[in-house]
């Protein structure tokens, strides 16, 4: 049994596009992601970050290679794939005719959390996540940091061991954007695997254990902080992005 | 199967959608009130006009009444004073043209409702030429009319009747023959045979717009709404999402046919039985608006068929919409399809064949009617839930080989059935 939760390997996708023809949106990526571990994709917008985590949560096919989550295969065993894992992202909206309790429910349900237990653990996420006032409550009726805490909550509802972030706080305020950063680490905390993309080099500084770097579809660098900022004498993240995306040293 | 995953996925559907105003209102409102509402409209709208009818009296001019037809102006009379009466000479020869000129315009200027003009023409005496004036465009004139109308026939039927008497003949000698008509329908056949024309039509009808809001929500909407990946990262197979959705559209379009039957034939018994048999329909024995036992399960297994054949056609085109403007585009010709046989089959005398009973929909309208009429024809609905059985495993082969595609899946293909299917099905050499 492999000590990673994650290990992604030789991980390709290629669309066609009407006017761009064949379009090489990620290239053989590979990377791993263990226990208790933030794992960061930091790209600028169209790198390919969130098409390899689309690929590895099964919304999307893999053109070529393998990713697998416990050791099950995303192409071959995506039910068990999505069953260990919970997905957030901007595009990832709740139902809106659903209460706060009701979206809970259905995902742990869905995600095969024992029956029995459900209500216990639905209760304990409205709990640990401050949704007691507004669990009866229409999501569409809810301001968009309680949205924010219900999507996270039924994100983890069914207690998946890895955890898949893909730019987050995109479209949050700055108060909201740092009560997920807190809740994500919370997360790393219970032991589980992240996955975390974003362009946003202080959120990736602040959060990450390990860092990728992407840029058009392939990985280019990936250590943590240190190993990068020792393998490209820059100090700050962004120098160290600007580094290898560009190939030019920003410091002179 | 995840039967579990299905359930849970199908009930949080139909659980959103009641909450959903629209769906209420096309899916449950509009079917269980539409007919009774109508119906109720209807009824008051002809009870008024009749009311106003009856309340205001016809000024009719009767000029030169010879005396052998004084009779007339009592069976006028009768008419409790609804009718005044002015009567006047017979204008002389010379004066005639003028004198029906001038009646014309009082006619046409609303001065006066009706005129008779008895001109007396050769004996026996009391024999004339009648002429019955009236103003077409006026509603008060058509009544006075048809006042005018009866007592003038029953007059004439009198003196007639007296002459032959004189002659030494009888009613029934001089008429030669007389004609009795007997309709030998119960009230109940009456009855059924206006619903069997009327309840397929409207049946397939709301069926239909009982689909159409849930199968574009739960496809389009998805998308709109950004919830489309939310549902696909849950632990099921897809199959079992779209058969969860795919149920969810079937059972409100089921919901709406069968709300609307029930509306449909209370309306009858409550509203539209009462005004025909007012207004005299159905011959001597008026009208029985009941369905026969025997018909509720036709009718519920003609709305399952319906209902899932209608869903599913719904919904493998809207799994092309993106929005919710695209998926109502996309799934109208749904409506039209299935209504465009059902009115142009409409024919009461249609036969239901084995070979009819091959074609969907008009199979399940044909059923219907026959149901409605008390009879149950065996082969036919074999054949029905057979061909429909086909056409909706047809539809749903197909909805999972198009959403096997990951652009359609994840919504990013741009364009509608017809350009998926010359894309993904063009002969050897095409993309496949």
């Amino acid at each position: 049994m492999s000590t990673f939760q994650v290990e992604v390997q030789g991980l390709s996708k290629n669309f066609f596009d009407p006017s761009r023809g064949e379009v090489r949106a990620v290239q053989e990526v590979n990377f791993e992601c263990r226990s208790s571990e933030i794992f960061g994709l930091l790209g600028a917008n169209g790198a390919g970050k969130t098409t390899t985590l689309r690929m590895i949560s099964t919304v999307l096919q893999p053109t070529a290679g393998t990713a697998r989550v416990l050791g099950h295969d995303v192409a071959s065993d995506p039910v068990e794939v999505r069953r260990n894992l919970g997905f957030y992202s901007a595009s990832t909206a709740l139902y809106p005719r659903l209460t706060a309790r009701e979206t809970l429910t259905l995902f742990a349900r869905v995600n095969k959390y024992p029956a029995e237990r459900t209500r216990s653990r639905v209760e304990e996420m409205i709990e640990r996540f401050g949704l007691g006032d507004y669990a009866g409550a229409r999501i569409e009726k809810l301001s968009s940091g309680m949205k924010q805490k219900v999507s996270i909550a039924r994100t983890v509802v069914h207690d998946p061991p890895v955890l898949i972030f893909d730019e987050p706080t995109v479209g949050l305020d700055v108060l909201n954007a740092l009560d997920l950063q807190k809740a994500i680490q919370e997360l790393r905390e219970d032991g589980k695997a992240i996955l975390f993309s974003t362009h946003i080099m202080s959120e990736a500084e602040r959060l990450c254990d390990r860092i990728a770097i992407i840029d058009k579809g392939r990985i280019r660098a990936c250590d943590d902080l240190e190993g990068l900022r020792a393998a490209t004498s820059q100090h700050y993240l962004e120098d160290i992005f600007v580094h290898y995306v560009t190939g030019n040293d920003t410091t002179g | 199967m995840d039967w579990t995953a299905i359930r849970l996925l199908y009930v949080s559907e139909l659980r959103a959608a009641l909450r959903e105003r629209s769906v209420l209102i096309n899916g449950i409102l509009i079917p269980l009130l539409m007919y009774p509402l109508m119906m109720w409209v209807m009824f008051s709208g002809i009870l008024f006009v009749t009311a106003r009818f009856e309340s205001f009296a016809s000024r009719v001019e009767i000029a030169g009444l010879p005396a052998e037809h004084r009779g007339l102006l009592e069976r006028l009379g009768e008419d409790e004073g609804r009718i005044e009466i002015a009567e006047v000479e017979a204008p002389t020869a010379r004066a005639a043209a003028a004198y029906r000129e001038e009646v014309e315009n009082r006619l046409l200027g609303g001065e006066l409702d009706a005129a008779l003009i008895f001109e007396s023409t050769a004996d026996p005496p009391g024999n004339a030429e009648v002429s019955l004036l009236s103003n077409g465009s006026s509603d008060q004139s058509q009544a006075a009319r048809g006042r005018l109308e009866g007592a003038l026939s029953a007059e004439r039927s009198a003196w007639l009747d007296r002459i032959a008497e004189q002659h030494g003949l009888d009613g029934a000698e001089w008429q030669v023959f007389d004609v009795r008509s007997n309709n030998l329908a119960t009230g109940r056949q009456m009855g059924q045979f206006l619903m069997g024309m009327m309840i397929p039509l409207f049946f397939v009808l709301m069926i239909a717009n009982g689909c159409v809001y849930p199968a574009i929500d739960s496809t389009a909407g998805e998308r709109e709404r950004n919830t489309w990946e939310t549902t696909s990262t849950l632990a099921t197979r897809r199959i079992h999402v779209v058969t969860a959705k795919y149920l969810y559209v079937a059972t409100m379009g089921l919901v709406a046919g069968a709300l609307n039957a029930a509306a449909m034939v209370v309306s009858f018994r409550s509203f539209l039985g009462p005004l025909l048999a007012r207004l005299g329909g159905g011959g001597g024995s008026g009208f029985a608006f009941e369905l026969p036992l025997t018909s509720l399960p036709i009718l519920f297994l003609t709305a399952v068929l319906l209902g899932a054949l209608i869903a599913a056609a719904m919904m493998i085109l809207a799994a092309f919409a993106r929005t919710f403007k695209e998926g109502q585009s996309m799934v109208t010709p749904v409506i039209l399809l299935v209504i465009f046989p059902v009115v142009v089959l409409n024919d009461p005398s249609m036969e239901f064949t084995p070979a009819l009973a091959g074609i969907p929909v008009v199979n399940v309208v044909l059923l219907l009617r026959q149901a409605i009429a008390g009879n149950v024809l065996w082969l036919q609905l074999g054949i029905t839930v057979l061909a429909n059985g086909a056409a909706i495993a047809a539809c749903l082969w197909l909805a999972s080989r198009i959403l096997r595609v990951e652009e359609i899946a994840t919504g990013s293909f741009e364009g509608n059935l017809f350009q998926f299917l010359r894309q993904h099905w063009r002969p050897a050499g095409g993309k496949a």
